[in-house]
C-alpha cells in the first residue's frame, strides 16, 4: 500500500533540531535523520522495505509554515520548508507511551526491549490478559507482510482479526499452497517468530544461498523501479533504448532506429497490453517476475482468427523482430507473438528472416511471382502474418522461407541467378543461424560477440551491446577482447547450473559504480557463487567458475570444428553486421561514418563519392573485426583459425586422445 | 431517455399535472425508521381502502423517504393541506380514508400532541419539531417518492446540473463552492470547493483520470444521517456527483455503501438504473460531451472504512485498513489516482447550491458575510442534518441552519429530555466525538465550537443523556466500541485502546486508583496524538472530553465508589428497609437466591451473594428495597 510519492529530483534542505540538512525531495526523513546522526527508535522500518508507520515509535515533531504537528519519520516525506524536533518534549513523551505499551504486551521480546530502552522504558504499567511472555512473539510489525508482497510479490501472509485480534496468517488460516517457501518473511522477521522449518533440496547450506537471494529480492523491491522496470515492463523495457542509441535492427538491419518504435513500445506495451504484472513468470517465485502477459487479446488472422487468446509475451527480442519486419503495430507484436509461440517457431528466427525477404523483395531479387503473390514489402504486416501462416502450414512461399536464410541465399543465387555478393552482405545469419535483434555495426564487441557465439548469432553467450554502446564501459580494444574472453564463459556457466541470467544484470547494486570492473556487476556474480556454493558446499571463486565453464566451452568449440563449422571461416558475418552496406544506409547516417572516415580511418570524405566512402569505411571495418578476432582468439587460447590449442586443453584438463584428434590439424 | 436539454421540463411540467389531478396525496413514511414500524402495510392498506372504494382518481398514495419524526411512526401526511398523522396503526386507515378523505374531517386521535403543553397540532408546520428545520440537504424529505426520478424532477431536479453543463465553465463550478463555504458533511469539516480544486489540478497536471466517490459508510452508533438521505431522496446525491464529476473532469464515480442498509442500497440502484436510462448518467449526458458513471461498493461495516484511506483500500479489493496521508487522496487516492471523496450529505447540498447559489448557502449559518472572498476555512454555511437519539422525545432525523444552539436543538426542535428528568450531556461526533455539559447548552454548533469544546461535529451524531447517565460508563462505553473497531495496525490505536478499556472498566467495577486518572489522560493523549489515522487520532476524545466536564464524577467512582447515576453496579448496596411486607416476591425473583427470609417477615440481602442486578427493586411493590452507592 501506501502512495506512490514523486520521483525525487529536487533537493530539499531543511533544520533537524536547529542544524541544516538536505535531502532528496520526497524521499523519507528518517534517513535524513539517521545521516544527521539522530537515533530514532522504530520497530517497524526495515532499510528493505515500504515504510509501514504503524508501531509509532519514530515520531517527531515537525513545524511548516508555522505549524507545528507530530509526524512519523518512516514514511514522512521531505517537502519544502520544514523544520524537525527530534526529541522535543510532545515526541519523547508519546514515544515513551507508546513503548510502554509495547513492553506491556510483549516484554521479553529483545528488540521491543530495546527499542523502549532507548526511549527511557524499561518497566510497563500495561501488562494484561494480552501480554505474551515468550521472546519469540510477533510484534505485528508486518515486515514480513510486506517482504512477501514486496520481495516476493505475493500475499500469502498477511494480517488478520480487527485490533487486538490482530494476528498473522495466510489465508483462511490455513497453509497457502501458493506459498513457495521463499522464506523472505523469516529472513525479515525481527523477533524469530517466523522461522524456516523445511530446507528443500537438501542444500548443503542453505543460509548462504538465501542471503544471496534477499540480496536481490531487496534489490527488486527497492532499485528496480529506478532501473530496468523489469517488473512493470519485462525485456521490452530496452525497446525504446535502442531506439534511442540507434541499436533497434529498422527493416532488416538497415536503420537504428524509426519515428514509430513508441507504437511497439515498453509504454505502449504497459498501457494498452500487459494485462498481468505479477509473480506467473517462467520461474514461479521469482522477485523480479519479467514474464509479462497479454490477457483476452483477439487474433484477426489464422487458424484461431477472432478467438480470445492469452499472449506470453512480448519479450525484447519479439518488438526487435516487428522492427526488423517494419510492422510498428502493438497489435501486430501480440499476432505475429502469439502464432510464433503456438506454431513452434522462434520470433527472432521468423522475423528476421522474414526482414531479409523483404529487403529481398525490395531490392527485385524476388517478385511477386516467387512469393506467391505476396506483396513482401517492409511493413507489410498482413503479408508477414500470412507468410508466417503458410511456414506453418507448409504451403506457398512459406516452405521456402521457413528453411531459414542460409537456404534461400543458396537457391537464389543458384535458382534465380541472385547476387551472391549483396545476398551475403544482407542475409542476417551466420553459422546457419538467424542474427538476433541487435544492431552491431557500431559496436565492434558485439559484432565478435555475434561472429564467434559457438551456436551462432544470438545474444546468450556475448550480449555485449548494453555495456559497449549504452553504457560506454568497453572504450579499449583490449577491454573488448577481455569481453569477449570473460562474458561467453560466465553466461556459458550460468547456463550450465541452470540459472537466470536476468538477475546478473537486468538489476545493478546501488554500488555497483564503486567496483572495480562495473561491467561484470561482480556483486552479482559472487551471488551466483554463493549459490553454487551453498547448493554443493564446493568454494568457488571467479577463477575456478571461468576454469569450470572453460571446460565445456572449448569442448563446445571442438564439437563445432567437428562439425565443420568452428573455425575463423565460419566465424565471420554478414556485413550488414558491421557497417552499411548499402548508399542509402550511409547517407541515413552520412554524418557519423563521415566522421569516422575522416578520425579512424584518417580519409578526408569531401569530395568522394558515397559508393566509395561505403568501401573505405567496409575495407577498415573488416580489418577491425578481424583483429579483434585474433585478440580474442589469443586470449581464449585458441589458434589463428579459433581452434582451441591443446596447451590450452592440457591446461583445462581436457586434453583427451579424441579431442586431441581433432584439434590436431589445425595447430600452428 | 432524455434526448435535449429540454426535456426536463416537459417532465416536471407532465408529473406537476397529474399531481394536480388529485384532490389530495397522502404521504406515507417509508424510512427505515417507519418501516419497522409496518409503514409498508400502511402504505398498501391505505391503496387497497381507496382502491376498495373506487376513490383512487382522486387520491394518489406516495410512499416517501424518512419524514424525520422518528419518533412517532409510521407517519401519514395529507397534502397539500400537510395534516400531519402520527403513529398510524392497521386499524387507522380506514378512519383517515372515512373520516378525513370522504368525510373531511380531521382524524383527532391521529394528531400529535406536544407533550409539555398538551395542545394538539393539527398541521405538520405548526409542530415545533419541524417549525425550527431549516431543509436544504432534505428539502424533498415527505414530497417525492424517492423511486421516482420524475418526482425528483419536478421538484426543480437536475436543473442545477442541466444548466451547470450548457455553461460548461468547470472551474467556475470550482470557485463557486469554495465561495459557498461548504465544508465536508463527514465529520473532517474540510472545505469541499478546496479539495475540488486540489484533486482537479492533479489530475490536469499529470493527465490521469480523477474519481469521484460518495462516502456512505456511515458507522457511529445512533447516527442515521447518510442512511436517511439516500432512502429519502437519492438522486439529490447523485446529482450533487455528476455535479462535482463536471466540475473536476471526473468520468468515473462509486458509492462506498454499508451493506447493513438494504433499503438505502435498493434506492441507491433504483436511482442509477433510472438516471441512466433518462441520459443523466452513462454517455453524452444531457446530449453535451460529459460522460460519467457511477458504480457502487458495498462495504461489509468495518468502521474504520468510513476513514478515506481505508475505504479506498477496502474499495481496491485489500484489507480495509488506512495509510499514512502525509500523501493526500485527492493527489494520489483510489487505484493511486486523484480521488475526490465527500460524504452523502456534502453531494446532496450541492444542487441547491447551484439552483439557488452560493451566495445564498454562505448566507446560511455562521459565516462571516463581511470575508469576500471568504475565508474557506472559517465560518459554517449552510445547515447540518443530525440524528437526535438518546434521552429525548423527539428521537428523529433534523435538520437546522449552522450556528443554532444545542439547546434550541435539544429543547425546542427535541423537546427535551422525557419523564421530568435532567439534562445531563450531549455526545456529538460519534465514538470518537466528546461529551457537552449542560452548561454549554448555549453554545453554537458549528464546526469550530464544538472543536473548541473538546468535542466534533463529526457526520452528525447526537446523543441526549439525562441524569441516569453514568459520564465513565458512557466514556467506557465508547472506549469499548472503538477496541472493537480499532483495525489494529499501529500501536497506539491498539494497545492503548485497550488499555484505557481496561482502565475505565477497572474505575466502573470499584477498582479505581488515584493515579488512573492521569494515566487515562497520558493514554488518551498519546492515542489522540500519536496513532496513524483519524479514527484513532480522535479515539481518546470521549475520554478526555467527560475527564474535562464529568471529571468530578470519575473522582467519586474512584475515591468513594460512588455512582451517582446508579448505572456501574459493583458501585451499588442493596438492603431492604422496614418497609417490607415479607411478600417474598424479591426472594423469588432474585437469580443468585441472595434474599432470605420468613413470609411476612423482614427480608435479608446476603450481600456477598448479591450482584446488584437490580431485581429486587424492580419488582418490590412497597419500596422496601433501597440503593445506595459511595458508602
Amino acid at each position: 500500500m501506501g502512495a506512490p510519492v514523486k520521483t525525487a529530483v529536487n533537493k530539499a534542505f531543511f533544520e533537524i533540531d536547529g542544524k541544516r540538512s538536505e535531502a532528496l525531495e520526497g524521499s523519507y526523513l528518517l534517513p535524513a535523520l539517521r545521516a544527521a546522526g539522530v537515533q530514532v527508535p522504530t520497530l517497524c522500518d526495515h532499510k528493505d522495505l515500504t515504510p509501514y508507520g504503524v508501531c509509532r515509535l519514530c515520531v517527531v515533531e515537525v513545524e511548516v509554515r508555522g505549524k507545528r504537528k507530530l509526524v512519523t519519520s518512516c514514511n514522512y516525506p521531505v517537502r519544502g520548508e520544514l523544520k524537525v524536533f527530534t526529541a522535543s518534549e510532545a515526541a519523547l513523551k508519546h514515544r515513551r507511551m507508546v513503548a510502554e505499551m509495547y513492553l506491556g504486551r510483549w516484554p521479553n521480546v529483545p528488540v521491543v526491549q530495546e527499542a523502549a530502552k532507548a526511549c527511557g522504558v524499561t518497566t510497563s504499567r500495561f501488562q494484561s490478559e494480552l501480554t505474551e511472555e515468550d521472546p519469540k512473539a510477533c510484534i505485528l510489525c508486518g515486515h514480513c507482510v510486506r517482504a512477501c508482497k514486496e520481495f516476493a510479490l505475493e500475499k500469502v501472509l498477511h494480517f488478520a482479526g480487527r485490533g487486538v485480534r490482530r494476528h498473522l496468517t495466510m489465508p483462511f488460516g490455513e497453509v497457502d499452497k501458493t506459498c513457495i517457501g521463499c522464506t523472505s518473511c523469516a529472513h525479515v522477521c525481527p523477533t524469530g517468530a517466523l522461522s524456516i522449518v523445511d530446507a528443500l533440496n537438501n542444500p548443503a547450506d542453505p543460509d548462504k544461498i538465501r542471503k544471496a537471494g534477499m540480496r536481490v529480492n531487496a534489490e527488486m523491491a527497492t532499485l528496480d523501479g529506478r532501473q530496468f522496470r523489469m517488473r512493470q515492463l519485462g525485456t521490452a523495457n530496452i525497446v525504446d533504448v535502442m531506439d534511442k542509441y540507434d541499436l533497434l535492427p529498422v527493416n532488416n538491419f538497415r536503420f537504428g532506429s524509426h519515428p514509430d518504435t513508441h507504437k511497439i513500445g515498453a509504454e505502449t506495451l504497459r498501457k494498452k497490453y500487459f494485462t498481468q504484472g505479477m509473480a506467473d513468470a517462467c520461474w514461479y517465485g521469482c522477485s523480479m517476475a519479467c514474464a509479462k502477459t497479454i490477457d483476452g487479446f483477439e487474433l484477426k488472422t489464422g487458424p484461431y482468427k477472432g478467438h480470445k487468446v492469452c499472449v506470453d509475451g512480448p519479450e525484447y527480442e519479439t518488438c526487435g523482430a516487428v522492427a526488423t519486419m517494419g510492422c510498428f503495430d502493438g497489435d501486430f507484436v501480440a499476432e505475429f507473438n502469439f502464432y510464433c509461440d503456438t506454431y513452434g517457431v522462434d520470433t527472432i528466427s521468423a522475423g528476421t528472416t522474414t526482414g531479409f525477404v523483404m529487403e529481398a523483395f525490395e531490392a527485385g531479387v524476388i517478385t511477386k511471382k516467387h512469393t506467391g503473390g505476396l506483396e513482401l514489402r517492409f511493413g507489410a504486416k498482413a503479408e508477414a502474418l500470412e507468410l508466417l501462416h503458410q511456414m506453418a502450414r507448409g504451403e506457398g512461399f512459406g516452405v521456402d522461407v521457413g528453411q531459414g536464410i542460409r537456404w534461400l541465399k543458396d537457391k537464389w543465387v543458384k535458382e534465380y541467378g541472385a547476387d551472391a555478393k549483396f545476398l551475403q552482405d544482407i542475409g542476417m545469419e551466420a553459422k546457419g543461424l538467424e542474427f538476433s535483434e541487435y544492431v552491431s555495426k557500431e559496436s565492434l564487441a558485439q559484432q565478435a560477440g555475434y561472429g564467434l557465439a559457438i551456436k551462432g548469432p544470438q545474444h546468450d553467450e556475448a550480449w555485449l551491446i548494453f555495456m559497449d554502446m549504452v553504457n560506454n564501459q568497453l572504450p579499449t580494444f583490449e577491454k573488448k577482447a577481455e569481453a569477449l574472453y570473460y562474458f561467453p564463459l560466465w553466461r556459458t556457466w550460468f547456463g550450465l547450473m541452470g540459472l537466470c541470467k536476468i538477475v546478473w544484470n537486468d538489476i545493478v547494486p546501488s554500488d555497483n559504480h564503486l567496483e572495480g570492473e562495473p561491467a561484470k556487476i561482480p556483486g552479482h556474480v559472487r551471488n551466483y557463487l554463493q549459490y553454487f556454493e551453498g547448493m554443493t558446499g564446493i568454494p568457488l571463486d571467479d577463477a575456478k567458475m571461468l576454469d569450470q565453464s572453460a571446460r565445456v566451452y572449448n569442448l563446445q568449440r571442438i564439437l563445432c570444428r567437428m562439425l565443420g563449422k568452428g573455425d575463423r571461416l565460419n566465424d565471420r558475418i554478414p556485413y550488414r553486421a558491421m557497417g552499411p552496406v548499402t548508399n542509402e544506409e550511409y547517407e541515413s547516417r552520412a554524418e557519423r561514418y563521415d566522421k569516422q572516415l575522416k578520425e579512424q580511418v584518417q580519409v578526408d570524405p569531401a569530395g568522394k563519392g558515397t559508393a566509395e566512402k561505403v568501401r573505405l569505411l567496409r575495407a577498415y571495418r573488416e580489418e577491425q573485426y578481424e583483429k579483434v578476432t585474433d585478440a580474442a582468439y589469443q586470449r581464449r587460447g585458441w589458434t589463428k583459425n579459433g581452434v582451441p590449442t591443446i596447451a590450452r586443453l592440457k591446461e583445462l584438463g581436457i586434453a583427451l586422445p579424441e579431442l586431441v584428434k581433432i584439434v590436431e590439424p589445425d595447430q600452428e | 431517455m432524455i434526448a435535449t436539454l429540454l426535456d426536463l421540463d416537459s417532465i416536471s411540467a407532465k408529473v406537476r399535472d397529474e399531481q394536480k389531478k388529485y384532490k389530495a396525496m397522502l404521504m406515507v413514511c417509508t424510512g427505515t425508521g417507519c418501516v419497522s414500524a409496518k409503514g409498508f402495510d400502511i402504505r398498501d392498506s391505505l391503496k387497497a381502502e381507496i382502491r376498495a372504494r373506487g376513490l383512487e382518481k382522486d387520491y394518489l398514495v406516495v410512499g416517501t423517504g424518512c419524514n424525520g419524526f422518528c419518533a412517532v411512526g409510521p407517519i401519514v401526511v395529507v397534502q397539500p393541506e400537510g395534516v400531519f398523522y402520527q403513529k398510524v396503526g392497521a386499524a387507522d386507515v380506514k378512519a383517515i380514508v372515512q373520516d378525513h378523505l370522504i368525510g373531511k374531517k380531521v382524524v383527532a386521535k391521529l394528531l400529535y400532541k406536544d407533550p409539555v403543553s398538551g395542545k394538539s397540532h393539527e398541521k405538520m408546520t405548526d409542530i415545533p419539531f419541524f417549525s425550527k428545520q431549516q431543509l436544504v440537504a432534505l428539502r424533498n424529505k415527505g414530497l417525492i417518492d424517492p423511486e421516482d426520478v420524475e418526482h425528483y424532477i419536478a421538484r426543480g431536479g437536475y436543473q442545477a446540473l442541466r444548466r451547470l453543463l450548457k455553461e460548461n465553465q468547470p472551474e467556475r463550478i470550482v470557485e463557486d463552492v469554495i465561495l459557498s463555504g461548504l465544508r465536508g458533511r463527514g465529520g473532517g469539516g474540510f472545505p469541499t470547493g478546496v479539495k475540488w480544486k486540489a484533486g482537479r489540478k492533479a489530475a490536469l497536471e499529470r493527465g490521469e483520470p480523477v474519481y469521484v466517490v460518495c462516502n456512505a459508510d456511515e458507522g457511529d452508533p445512533g447516527a442515521f444521517m447518510d442512511r436517511s438521505i439516500i432512502e429519502t431522496d437519492p438522486h439529490s446525491v447523485l446529482e450533487g456527483m455528476l455535479i462535482g464529476a463536471f466540475a473536476v473532469g471526473a468520468r468515473e464515480g462509486f458509492v462506498y455503501i454499508r451493506k447493513e442498509y438494504p433499503l438505502a442500497l435498493v434506492r441507491l440502484e433504483k436511482a442509477l438504473t433510472d438516471a441512466r436510462a433518462h441520459n443523466l448518467l452513462g454517455q453524452d449526458i444531457l446530449g453535451t460531451k460529459f460522460s460519467f458513471d457511477v458504480k457502487i461498493h458495498r462495504g461489509a461495516g468495518a468502521f474504520v472504512c468510513g476513514e478515506s484511506s481505508a475505504l479506498m483500500a477496502s474499495m481496491s479489493g485489500q484489507a480495509g485498513e488506512p495509510r499514512a496521508k502525509y500523501v493526500h487522496n485527492v493527489e494520489f487516492g483510489y487505484r493511486d489516482k486523484p480521488t475526490i471523496l465527500n460524504n452523502v450529505e456534502t453531494w446532496a447540498n450541492l444542487p441547491p447550491i447551484f439552483e439557488k447559489g452560493p451566495k445564498w448557502f454562505a448566507s446560511l449559518g455562521t459565516n462571516d458575510p463581511k470575508l469576500a472572498p471568504p475565508d474557506p476555512w472559517a465560518g459554517s454555511s449552510g445547515t447540518k442534518v443530525f440524528s437526535l437519539v438518546g434521552d429525548i422525545r423527539n428521537t428523529g432525523l433534523v435538520e437546522v441552519p449552522m450556528g443554532i444552539t444545542l439547546r434550541e436543538i435539544i429543547e425546542d426542535v427535541g423537546g427535551g429530555v422525557p419523564d421530568g428528568k435532567k439534562f445531563k450531556a450531549v455526545q456529538t461526533g460519534g465514538p470518537s466525538g466528546g461529551c457537552i455539559p449542560a452548561s454549554l447548552l448555549d453554545m453554537k454548533v458549528d464546526f469550530d465550537s464544538l472543536t473548541e469544546a473538546g468535542s466534533m461535529m463529526g457526520s452528525g451524531g447526537m446523543i441526549v443523556m439525562d441524569e441516569d447517565t453514568c459520564m465513565v460508563d458512557v466514556a467506557r462505553y465508547f472506549v469499548h466500541f472503538l477496541v472493537d473497531e480499532s483495525c489494529g495496525k499501529c500501536a497506539p490505536c491498539r494497545e492503548g485502546l485497550h488499555a484505557l478499556d481496561r482502565t475505565l472498566t477497572r474505575i466502573c467495577a470499584g477498582e479505581g486508583k488515584e493515579d488512573d486518572l492521569k494515566l487515562l489522560e497520558d493514554l488518551a493523549s498519546t492515542v489522540n496524538a500519536a496513532s496513524l489515522c483519524q479514527l484513532g487520532g480522535t479515539a481518546g476524545n470521549p475520554v478526555l472530553s467527560t475527564l474535562r466536564w464529568f471529571r468530578e464524577e470519575y473522582e467519586e467512582h474512584i475515591r468513594h465508589k460512588k455512582c451517582r447515576a446508579h448505572v456501574c453496579k459493583p458501585l451499588l448496596r442493596f438492603d431492604i428497609v422496614d418497609a417490607c411486607t415479607g411478600c417474598t416476591l424479591c426472594a423469588k425473583n432474585c437469580p443468585t437466591k441472595a434474599i432470605a427470609g420468613e413470609r411476612k417477615a423482614l427480608h435479608r440481602i446476603d450481600q456477598a451473594k448479591c450482584i446488584q442486578c437490580g431485581v429486587c427493586a424492580d419488582v418490590c411493590k412497597f419500596d422496601a428495597v433501597t440503593v445506595r452507592t459511595g458508602g
